[in-house]
């Protein structure tokens, strides 16, 4: 016997209650008038005495109704023996198709190996194919026709998925329960140690599942290039860098020739020695990169077992510089020269400055722009503050830095928030060098700002930097889907001497690849990473060329989709919805690359997580046991136990007034 | 209480209780008593020939008919149902233990519903009759007399008796010695909550004039086999003395000793010569009558 809720049982301390009110009642002696005592002898009753239980019945009545509820909270159960008609067995033919099965023969091995299972399975056997990788994909229905699993089997080949068995496991308990079936599983994987979960208890297959595994890897060895360090943006000023990481598993001390094509064209050619089952680094400079996206690739030669994975692809852009609008009020131009030098050296000038009165700016669309700058520019008419919200809104980045001029007006720009000047001298204090735009802006030692602008920030914003006062120097807020920077000082050396100090380039150009959202670009991606097609508001179309050249989404997707999954190695060119252009180089998980097996003892162990009993091919009558809930009938009990006492305690109520 | 067993025909105490004249109450259980009998209603206390006996040795040669013996030669005792007016002398506790009743009936009522009996009854002999009211002192008394007015008078002095404090056997029957000139009857009608040798050493001296003395020990039933509530505070009527005692004691000590003390009294007021009868307020008081002389007549 068990209990599925055991604490409520707690409950049953109740019982206390009414033993209180039977027991420990305040005793209460009745005068009683008689005729003569002459017969009578004093009898002094204990106070144990005076406590006796009264009314036994009404008492174990009472007692028992609470013990009923207590126990029946508490979801009793015992195990029955029950004679059920035996459970189908289902034939599961698993086959692992990740990348790693792309090593040497190890697919056709395991598609051999699963035939003959098949051809083994009696003629009435009910059988099912599963191709196993990060997922697991049902391959056929389950049916008689061993034909049609034999082909389902002959049909898998293997991907660029990483494989992981503890979501298969999850997928055969998952079918166990819902087919209603015992389950009998052919595994036929390389048994990667890679793949096994972090915990061996996401093995466990449970008893409705009779584990067989058949690994067909070796102990072979593999090299492979993996990982890239590549920009995804050069610039001319700066020289483009290309670290790469050769690793060999299982493998001797050997040289291998590491080369590096752009575009398919040969660039550059190393020579490295790599380490028994080791990595070495490999660094490739100094070359030019054109205008615009290229397919960057570096691969190790002479291939191996697995030559998938000695390519590694990146893709590179060198594109034109992207304008910074940078808007002032027409008396201070000074906050224009400063931030337009600092910028430009700190992103090597992938980023320029257009400057601009705030005055005489007429534009109002701000989409062409990496982002805005708002520097010191007083007060804003509402056209342009407008069009500013709506630019923020739907994506865009704008810094705001307030100074004296915009103190006059009271009001953050873009925002109903109010501040005012203080002129009192400040050093900078906490900088949340966490934050992606101040990740290498510094300390900003030794920076005072003589006249700074002091307001609240709003419940939902962040704020970046402080002042020696705790006072914010630097906040975040969200708008949309856009990035808005709010910076309580100039951006020149009118209230504070920041420009003077070796952090303002750094923090010019970290805020501003923050603004721009070029921290965002990569070159390569994990295959079954998601790509973002679209923000919310953006309502164009997006589209996806795969690496065959094959547009990868329909047009619902197109017109709808919010992200793509990369499903296979290779260069994808992706436009986004909002018209930008991207172009990333997916890649196999590399802990595929690592074709080492699991010892066989952890197999073994894993197999007896399961039914390790033998198959059961006949149905017919078997004896379960069953879990079977008695709270029904305790409430059943329950409920006549109260009718009973209340029928008891009316009686003894009316007996205690006529005694009365 | 319970009267289901009773016969239909008999009273219930509980009826009579709601009777407020004393004298239909005395007439009502006469009567009905009576009418019981089937025999002559002029049946009473005074004496008159009965029947022929044979002699025995033994008997007393006084009652002998020695005109019959002259005819047959045989001995023959005459007795005698009674044939002259006699006296009819009732004593009625009314201490403070006659208050108590479980029922619908006190002792004390059930009392005067037998006093006013006998006194109905003495009247419809023409006997006289006396009435002596008291408690721990003499309350009231009626001389005995056989004029009209006398039974209107005893009825009167028996309703208006009121319970006293406690019971003094000596003080009533003191006085009533200084009246008792001739034989008669004394009916003494108490709940003798007193030990039965001071009980009988008191009332013995009535029996040595020749009188007849008949003691009705009256007793509710909750007095011979009480069933106390939980944890029961006990209060003497009398005394006012409060005492503890247990549902258990009442259940195993006290009833044992109450029998014995009713089986004591009895034996030694038989052992005086004293008529004895033991009356339960749960009995009807015709019924009882009933059987109190059917006793009486088999001892004659």
């Amino acid at each position: 016997m068990g209990f599925l809720a055991p604490w409520f049982l707690v409950g049953a301390l109740a019982v206390a209650l009414p033993l209180w009110l039977h027991l420990l009642r305040q005793y209460k002696r009745t005068p009683q008038p008689f005729s003569s005592l002459m017969f009578f002898e004093r009898r002094m009753q204990s106070s144990v005495k005076h406590r006796r239980l009264r009314y036994l019945v009404l008492l174990a009545l009472r007692l028992a109704l609470l013990l009923l509820l207590a126990l029946a909270f508490a979801q009793p159960f015992v195990n029955r023996q029950s004679k059920t008609a035996g459970r189908r067995t289902l034939h599961v033919i698993a086959v692992d198709r990740s990348f790693s099965m792309r090593a040497g023969d190890h697919m056709r091995r395991a598609k051999e190996q699963a035939s003959r299972a098949i051809d083994a399975l009696p003629a009435t056997a009910l059988g099912e194919v599963l191709g196993v990788d990060a997922h697991v994909e049902s391959l056929t229905q389950a049916g008689l026709q061993q034909a049609a699993l034999k082909t389902a089997v002959n049909a898998i080949q293997a991907n660029d998925r990483a494989s992981s068995f503890g979501e298969f496991v999850r997928a055969l308990r998952y079918l166990a329960q819902t087919s209603g079936m015992r389950l009998d599983v052919d595994f036929f994987s390389d048994m990667q140690q890679s793949s096994m979960p972090g915990d061996f208890h996401e093995l466990q297959t449970g008893p409705e599942v009779a584990l067989r595994l058949h690994c067909i890897g070796r102990e072979g060895s593999n090299w492979a290039v993996e990982n890239v360090l590549a920009p995804a943006e050069v610039d001319a000023a700066a020289p483009t860098r290309v670290t790469a990481t050769i690793a060999g598993w299982n493998t001797p001390a050997a040289s291998r020739r590491v080369a590096l094509r752009l575009d398919g064209r040969m660039l550059a050619e190393k020579e490295v020695a790599v380490p028994a089952n080791g990595r070495a680094p490999v660094e490739f400079t100094g070359f030019e990169v054109p205008y615009g996206w290229h397919r960057g690739e570096i691969r190790i030669e002479p291939d191996d077992g697995l030559p998938q994975d000695d390519a590694f692809g990146f893709a590179i852009e060198h594109a034109e510089a992207r304008k910074v609008l940078l808007l002032y009020a027409s008396r201070n131009r000074a906050g224009s020269l400063y931030y337009r030098t600092a910028l430009e050296t700190g992103t090597h000038g992938t980023l320029t400055v257009q400057a601009a009165p705030v005055e005489d700016a007429s534009l109002r669309d701000f989409s062409r722009f990496a982002f805005v700058v708002l520097s010191d520019p007083g007060e804003l008419d509402s056209g342009l503050a407008d069009a500013l919200c709506s630019y923020v809104e739907k994506g865009g980045g704008v810094l705001i830095a307030l100074g004296p001029n915009t103190a006059r007006t009271g009001r953050i720009p873009l925002s109903k928030e109010q501040f005012s000047e203080q002129r009192e001298k400040q050093a900078a204090g906490y900088v949340d060098k966490a934050h992606p735009a101040l990740a290498a802006a510094g300390q900003f030692e030794n920076v005072q700002f003589s006249e700074t602008a002091s307001f609240t920030p709003k419940a939902d914003a962040r704020v970046l930097a402080k002042f020696a006062d705790d006072s914010p120097l630097l906040v975040e807020e969200r708008a949309g889907e856009g990035r808005k920077l709010i910076f309580a000082s100039t951006i020149d050396n009118s209230t504070n001497d920041f420009v003077l100090h070796p952090a303002f380039v750094p923090f010019i150009a970290q805020t501003a690849r923050y603004l721009a959202r070029m921290e965002d670009k990569s070159s390569s991606a994990v295959v079954g990473t998601p790509v973002a097609l679209r923000r919310r508001s953006n309502q164009g179309s997006a589209d996806v060329i795969g690496p065959d050249g094959k547009h990868e989404l329909t047009l619902s997707e197109a017109s709808r989709a919010l992200s793509f999954n990369l499903d296979r190695s290779g260069f994808y060119e992706i436009i986004q919805a909002d018209g930008q252009r991207i172009l990333l180089s997916a890649h196999a998980d590399r802990r595929e690359s690592d074709l080492r097996p699991v010892s066989a003892e952890t197999l073994e162990l894993w197999r007896n997580t399961g039914d390790t009993s033998g198959r059961n091919e006949t149905p017919g009558v078997q004896i379960e046991e069953r879990p079977w809930s008695l709270w029904r009938w305790i409430l059943g009990v329950a409920l006549a136990a109260a009718l009973i006492e209340s029928v008891f305690a009316s009686r003894y109520l009316r007996e205690e007034r006529q005694t009365v | 209480m319970t009267t289901s067993a009773v016969p239909n025909r008999f009273l219930d105490p509980a009826i009579l209780a709601e009777v407020s004249s004393m004298e239909l109450v005395a007439k009502t259980v006469v009567d009905g008593f009576v009418a019981g009998l089937h025999r002559s209603p002029d049946f009473g206390f005074s004496q008159e020939f009965a029947e022929y006996r044979a002699y025995t040795p033994g008997d007393d040669l006084r009652h002998v008919d020695w005109n019959v013996f002259a005819r047959t030669e045989r001995a023959y005792l005459k007795r005698y149902r009674g044939e002259t007016n006699t006296a009819i002398h009732v004593l009625l506790d009314t201490s403070a233990s006659m208050g108590f009743g479980a029922g619908a009936v006190k002792k004390v009522s059930y009392a005067k519903f037998l006093a006013s009996a006998i006194v109905y009854l003495a009247h419809v002999q023409r006997d006289s009759a006396s009435l002596i009211v008291f408690h721990e002192e003499l309350a009231n008394f009626v001389p005995p007399s056989a004029r009209p007015g006398q039974l209107m008078r005893l009825l009167h002095a028996i309703d208006r008796a009121e319970l006293g404090k406690k019971t003094n056997y000596e003080q009533p029957l003191f006085e009533l010695q200084q009246f008792l000139k001739r034989r008669g009857i004394t009916v003494l009608i108490s709940d003798f909550f007193d030990k039965p040798e001071a009980i009988i050493r008191t009332v013995e001296p009535l029996r040595f004039r020749g009188n007849e003395v008949i003691l009705f020990h009256l007793l509710d039933p909750q007095e011979i086999e009480p069933a106390l509530g939980e944890a029961p505070l006990l209060i003497d009527m009398e005394t006012g003395e409060a005492l503890e005692t247990s549902p258990d004691y009442a259940r195993s000590e006290y009833r044992p000793k109450m029998a014995a003390h009713i089986q004591d009294l009895r034996q030694r007021a038989e052992a005086a010569g004293l008529d004895y009868f033991l009356l339960r307020t749960d009995r009807p008081l015709d019924g009882a009558l009933r059987e109190y002389f059917s006793v009486r007549q088999g001892r004659m």
